[in-house]
């Protein structure tokens, strides 16, 4: 019998091979004989190494039953020429076997550079992006640029196509059954890829071709090693520093005070958690905050204790000072587009229903989402709210304001939301205000996102 | 079903216990769930923010996980229908409101009336009016209608199905175990009586069985998916919590499941139909079709030294799986495997033909319904296969299996 290699939900399937044959061929442990269906299975992602062994043992009498990947003719590629260092990384990546990891700035064009390959290769690709709207956003650049409507797998639709955008959640979960369909892979923001079960996008794809985007590979749980055999080696590198085009910018820091009310409550429940700490450390000296989740589980008194690190929160996050000070921000730029990050839905929405601005929530569907991205773009809409949907690379065009209000503490998430206001256009510079509650936690993770190196001076203003 | 985030499970040494309310030691939670029913009963037209603020209090005194009352209030949800804005009325509203505004911002609180630039600006409280007044409506509706399609203020429409309390705490039991099995690697299933119905499901949720018999009526089926074989891997956790339901509404089995714990080791979680859960999907039916009722009941329990076994072997090969409806077995050992087909549409047959001819090689008699094309269908099984009508005459099968068993 000859050999024969199928795909199978996420694996791949051998028949016709004796284990002496198997063990001839391949390095130990590639291939696991799986007695539930009698036959030799391994994980999809090696095909490729697979395929090319059993090819030249084989030849022709190689049956090898993963469908080629669709062959595609663009109706219209309407593609900008690449820049110098888009075209460097454009070729680094063809040269490397079409497997390869791109570290690029925010801001300096992935999405174009990922663009011009497809355009090249014309195969069936799948373009994993890490939310909804970044996924719509691939969609709208595909139309743009390539004259084809992608299907789309995530956001409670299922409409795969040869050309398909999804999101790593979507991904993860469908790919055992698509894994087969594609010939190259996308991953946008592909620092995502390692963590967890969202690898299987990678493992369980047979694709050949694999192009990773990122502006930060690093990870902090030291997994983006593995972005080296779930996409391939890093081919092309450019660092924040070395982007001659980004537009100068300055960050300003608003601290605010508490409403009397708002600080009556905050101090309150501080001096609540303070004294059950003082009490608890008494007799446990170690006593910390996962003590007291543990304990909230099984004791009334210490879930109202919890219930109040809650409440601080809320407290913060929503503060009424921040939505002065937000009016005071319009008021000084009344003729530019202002983005304004919140730390949760809640605070998007009451900014929203003050102001009466558009809010883009992690639930809000393709058609308002495109309304109003394309509102804000054209200038219909002066001011935009978002909760932290908006982190990652959802072009948002060339706003030169940008105002954090709460949010998380985190370096990259800095850097992404720097890379918004970022965006090249002339001379025009570019201001970020971060409005932080004075005397509460937010001031040390305002600390925190400013270590990112993407910051540069802090003015400190007092309105 | 309730997500991993509610999953509220103890390990004990290696064993895993889903969070499980008792009938003795938490005998006040039918109280608490008779007053959540309440709640949302009398709470239509409420959000579900504020049907979930009521449930909160309901557990004021109760000392107990914060996610034990999150995933009360998923399955009531769950149960419940809300007015969900399908037709994006609040996002439209949210669009024409905006573009009104735009043309005024920023809104201010109050005019700087000092500058040149101030005397331009909008009062917040003035385009809120003119926009009310343009869109016929008044401020209060037109703020409460914006983000009328945010989950948490959908409004309650019809309240949970559920028929009394003792509904709500039993589904919150099984709920719970299903949500710790969506860390479950792989699992081992002891079947007996049921395994035919027990194997569909395990089917219809996608996993993969490797089957041993442990004696004449007892099978062992070690149940995961294909990747689990090159790695451990919980992307199978779901499946094996949609099979639980199913699982019981059967009898006569066990079930071990193998659960990945916080620290990354291995946990058992036990269970089998005394392990106090109660599913809420009905007990399948115990015959098939009243033909194999029928002819149980006309056979007896022993004829001629025959014994007739109701679905007792499982025919396997790999993944292919075969339990006919009956098996006669012989005081002297022999047997013979019984399949009826009923009425039957194309697609049915070619199905049932394919898997008879995997198992060819085996004794098995069948009983075909006398209808056109039904014989010539069968043609290859000419000498192993008898007809009927109505009923399936005693006397045709018993010559028809000492023929057979030789």
């Amino acid at each position: 019998m000859s050999a024969t290699l199928s795909y199978n939900e996420g694996t791949l399937l051998l028949n016709g091979l004796s284990p002496k044959e198997i063990d001839r061929l391949f390095a130990e442990g590639v291939w696991k004989w799986d007695a539930r269906i009698e036959r030799f299975r391994t994980d999809a992602f090696r095909y490729g190494q697979v395929a090319e062994i059993l090819r030249g043992t084989f030849g022709s009498s190689l049956c090898d039953m993963i469908p080629k990947p669709a062959e595609l003719h663009w109706p219209k590629v309407c593609l900008h020429k690449p820049r110098r260092d888009q075209a460097e990384a454009i070729e680094a990546w063809l040269s490397s076997g079409g497997r390869g990891l791109v570290v690029m700035p925010t801001g300096s064009g992935k999405t174009e550079i990922a663009l011009h390959l497809m355009a090249r290769l014309g195969v069936s690709t799948l373009v994993v992006a890490p939310v909804r709207d970044l996924m719509y956003q691939w969609h709208l650049r595909i139309r743009e640029g390539l004259g084809i409507e992608a299907g789309i797998i995530g956001d409670r639709l299922h409409k795969p196509s040869a050309v398909t955008v999804t999101t790593y959640d979507s991904a993860a979960i469908h790919m055992s059954s698509i894994g087969d369909r594609f010939g190259l892979l996308i991953f946008d923001e592909a620092h995502h890829l390692p963590g967890g079960f969202y690898r299987d996008a990678a493992i369980m794809s047979a694709a050949l071709l694999r192009l990773g985007l990122t502006a930060t590979p690093e990870r902090s749980d030291g997994r983006h090693v593995d972005l080296d055999w779930l996409i391939g080696p890093e081919v092309y590198r450019r660092k924040l520093s070395e982007a001659e085009h980004l537009a100068p910018f300055e960050t300003v820091r608003i601290p605010v005070k508490l409403t009397d009310e708002e600080r009556e409550r905050y101090d309150t429940a501080s001096l609540a958690i303070r004294g059950w700490y003082i009490e608890k450390r008494k007799e446990k000296k170690d006593y910390d905050k996962k003590d007291l989740l543990a304990e909230a589980n099984h004791d009334i008194a210490a879930r109202r204790v919890k219930n109040m690190m809650f409440l601080k929160e809320a407290i913060e996050d929503r503060a009424d000072e921040k939505l002065r000070v937000l009016e005071d921000i319009f008021r000084l730029h009344p003729q530019e587009r202002v983005l304004v990050f919140t730390g949760s839905n809640a605070m998007a929405i009451d900014i929203s229903r003050r102001f009466l601005a558009p809010t883009i929530l992690s639930h809000t569907m393709k058609k308002e989402r495109q309304a109003v991205l394309s509102g804000f773009a054209a200038g219909e809409f002066p001011v935009l709210v978002a909760n932290q949907v908006l982190d990652e690379g959802v072009d948002v065009p060339a706003a030169k304001v940008a105002v954090v209000v709460g949010g998380q503490a985190s370096t990259r998430q800095a850097k992404q939301r720097l890379g918004r206001i970022l965006r090249p256009d002339g001379a025009a510079r570019a201001t970020l205000y971060e409005i932080v509650c004075e005397d509460t936690s937010e001031v040390e993770r305002s600390r925190k996102r400013r270590r990112s190196d993407a910051y540069e001076r802090t003015r400190h203003r007092k309105f | 079903m309730l997500t991993s985030e509610h999953a509220i499970v103890n390990f004990e040494r290696d064993r895993a216990l889903p969070d499980r309310l008792s009938r003795k030691s938490d005998a006040h939670y039918v109280d608490l769930a008779a007053a959540m029913l309440r709640v949302y009963r009398e709470g239509v037209g409420l959000t579900r923010r504020e049907l979930h603020r009521h449930i909160e209090r309901l557990f004021d005194e109760e000392p107990c996980d914060a996610r034990r009352i999150a995933s009360f209030c998923k399955l009531l949800d769950d149960a419940s229908t809300f007015h969900t804005d399908g037709g994006g009325k609040a996002a439209r509203l949210r669009l024409k409101v905006f573009r009104l505004a735009a043309k005024k911002h920023p809104l201010v609180t109050e005019k700087q009336t000092k500058t040149l630039l101030g005397e331009l600006e909008q009062e917040e409280a003035v385009v809120k009016q003119e926009i009310a007044a343009e869109l016929g409506m008044s401020w209060q509706e037109i703020d409460e209608a914006l983000y009328a399609d945010v989950m948490q203020f959908h409004r309650l429409k019809t309240p949970p199905d559920y028929p009394d309390e003792n509904a709500l705490l039993s589904h919150y039991n099984v709920a719970q175990t299903q949500a710790a099995l969506y860390k479950a690697q792989s699992a081992t299933l002891t079947a007996n009586k049921d395994f035919k119905t027990i194997l569909r499901y395990v089917k219809l949720a996608g996993l993969l069985h490797e089957i041993r018999r442990v004696d004449e009526t007892t099978y062992r089926i070690q149940l995961d998916g294909p990747a689990s074989l090159l790695r451990t891997t919980s992307r199978y956790g779901v499946r094996f919590a949609t099979l639980l339901p199913a699982l019981l509404t059967c009898k006569d089995w066990s079930f071990t499941a193998r659960i990945r714990t916080p620290w990354k080791t291995l946990a058992i979680l036990d269970l089998s139909p005394d392990s106090g859960l109660k599913s809420h999907l009905d007990v399948p039916p115990e015959f098939d079709s009243i033909v194999e009722e029928n002819f149980a009941g006309k056979f007896g329990e022993e004829r001629d030294g025959w014994r007739l076994v109701r679905e007792g072997a499982i025919l396997y090969k790999h993944q292919k799986t075969f339990v006919p409806d009956f098996v006669f077995r012989h005081e002297d050992g022999r047997e013979v495997f019984f399949e009826i087909v009923g009425f039957w549409t194309p697609e049915y047959l070619k199905a049932k033909l394919e898997t008879l001819e995997t198992f060819s090689d085996r004794k098995i008699l069948l009983a075909v319904c006398e209808n056109e094309g039904a014989l010539e269908a069968f043609g290859g099984w000419a000498g192993r296969i008898i007809t009927y009508k109505t009923g399936i005459k005693l006397g045709i099968v018993m010559a028809a299996l000492e023929t057979l068993s030789l």
